[in-house]
């Protein structure tokens, strides 16, 4: 049982109004280790996340975790399993009326029965842990996008959960606060053993923490395997995507019609 | 032509699965028994919509309280009435001012400063971040405002009714001289405690549960960006306002207009 994948996304459709975002997405989540979903801009990989914790339903599929079919269960058993989990969202959405240390203690406020001065202690440890200890009294709208989104993760882990999803955590951060990130998600990976799934399309930063690739574009799963194994990867498609050549197959260009008869149409001159 | 039909029929089912979603919400976010810390955080809800409004809530009691007493006071001296004045500005107070403007009132500033308030925990992903943490925005978020705002504007009605009519003692006794003895006595006899003052409370109850059912979930149904919430925001003042003032007719209708 425990060498069997913690999350399991089996034919996964989901659609938005006309716009079909999955065609039948197939995933295997391990446990204890990093895995990263990468795909260019608009392919659903936020999406995704929300399918895997229940935020949003599939049209058809299922995703399982620890077993347990996600879109099946009641609201509250929904709700206990969202306990094992922790997610990084891309703004941190930190409580703005709480302060730092209010924000990480919260979990544990209402999840458990501990005394006051053991919460006091957990949050201090998550806090250390991430390295903001001392901005404790702080207020979010004190912090800077980088310290928001470390506060964001002590938060989440906060009831040491058994999968954390991390959305795009090294978007509009600088070089040292996107270094700092990848050494947490690292450390907290190997300290804790967690099930890591982390959704991005910051290529380079992705590849040195995760165990495991998959690439999805169009709907579907396009590639998958190892960061060594999607180096070398011969597919164009895929090789465009991970060395971040600007043309390839994926267009620069969003469809249009032929420029110079555009750029000579008189249509809509003044 | 058949255009237009669809399009009607097309707004027609937009509008009924809102209700649908609103009834929903309303079922969902005010049913169950609060934890000691749903106590606590009704209590500052309660301070947020009912505290913070009350400013403004009872100044505009005591100005309407004076102003009925004025032109009461102008129109009944000719007929010799100004005996009668107690009882014109409790009346209009009690059976229909307080309830109805105190609503309009709270739906201004306490109503959208709770949409507001939704609409940017909703943009600023902190309700998705709370239900990862395992926690129900419903129960978390909704329903202690839900229950603050159901309680706070009958409670500020009162306040409205009171200082009202203090109002029109100021006006029509200390000012204009209308002799004290009759503008309370002449009240006293009048004002029937159930058929008045029960009817004008209960119709602030009804308009409680219109405007914060309202508020909240404008607040929570928005669209998150910051036009959706500006929008929002306007949709609660307005159709808390006209909800306010289509049910106060159908409610005087019932409890005044002899049907009963």
């Amino acid at each position: 049982m425990t060498d069997s994948p913690f999350v399991m996304v089996e034919g996964l459709h989901f659609a938005r109004g006309e716009k079909d975002i999955f065609l039948g997405v197939e995933l295997e989540i391990p446990r204890g280790k990093i895995t990263a979903i990468l795909g260019p801009s608009g392919t659903g990989k936020t999406t995704l996340l929300k399918l895997i914790g229940g935020q949003l339903a599939p049209d058809e599929g299922r995703v399982r975790i620890d077993g347990e079919d996600v879109h099946a269960l009641s609201r509250k058993a929904l709700f206990r399993l969202r306990r094992r989990m922790g997610m990084l969202f891309q703004s941190g959405a930190l409580f703005s009326d709480l302060s730092v240390f209010e924000n990480v203690a919260f979990p544990l406020r209402v999840h458990t029965d501990l005394p006051e001065a053991m919460i006091r202690d957990v949050a201090l440890m998550k806090l250390q842990a991430v390295g903001l200890r001392g901005a404790r009294d702080l207020m979010p709208s004190e912090l800077s996008g980088g310290m928001a989104r470390r506060v964001a993760l002590a938060r989440a882990i906060a009831l040491d959960p058994e999968l954390i999803l991390y959305d795009e955590p090294f978007v509009g951060q600088d070089p040292i606060s996107k270094g700092v990130l990848v050494q947490l998600i690292k450390r907290l990976n190997d300290a804790l053993g967690l099930t890591a799934i982390v959704v991005s399309h910051d290529i380079q930063e992705t590849l040195s923490i995760a165990d495991y690739v998959y690439v999805i574009s169009e709907g579907r799963v396009m590639a998958q395997g190892t960061p060594d194994s999607l180096d070398v990867n011969k597919d164009p498609r895929v090789s465009q995507f991970i060395h971040g050549e600007p043309d390839g197959p994926v267009p620069f260009h969003y469809p249009a019609t032929d420029f110079f008869s555009d750029i000579l149409n008189m249509e809509g001159r003044p | 032509m058949i255009g237009r039909i669809v399009s009607l029929g097309r707004r027609g089912c937009e509008v009924l699965e809102a209700l649908g979603r609103a009834g929903q919400f309303l079922a969902q976010s005010s049913v169950g028994v609060p934890s000691r810390e749903g106590w606590y955080l009704w209590l500052r809800q309660m301070h947020f919509v009912g505290v913070l409004s009350l400013a403004i809530v009872l100044v505009s009691g005591l100005f309407i309280g004076m102003v009925l007493a004025l032109q009461g006071y102008t129109l009944l001296v000719d007929f010799g009435a100004e005996q009668a004045l107690g009882q014109m500005v409790a009346l209009s107070l009690l059976r229909e001012l307080s309830p109805v403007v105190a609503a309009l009132l709270f739906a201004g500033r306490a109503g959208s400063a709770l949409t507001a308030e939704i609409g940017l925990m909703k943009a600023t992903e902190q309700l998705t971040s709370m239900e990862m943490i395992g926690v129900d925005p419903l129960r978390r978020v909704v329903a202690p405002r839900l229950w603050a705002g159901f309680v706070a504007l009958p409670l500020l009605t009162v306040g409205f009714s009171v200082v009202g009519i203090y109002g029109g003692y100021l006006v029509g006794v200390e000012w204009l001289g209308v002799f004290e003895g009759s503008y309370w006595s002449n009240m006293q006899a009048s004002v029937d405690f159930i058929g008045d003052v029960g009817n004008g409370m209960l119709k602030s109850v009804v308009f409680a549960l219109v405007v914060t059912w309202i508020a909240v979930f404008q607040g929570y149904d928005l669209v998150p960006t910051s036009e959706g919430i500006s929008r929002a925001t306007t949709r609660t003042v307005v159709y808390s306002s006209l909800a306010v003032l289509g049910l106060d007719f159908v409610l005087t209708a019932l409890m005044f207009g002899g049907f009963s």
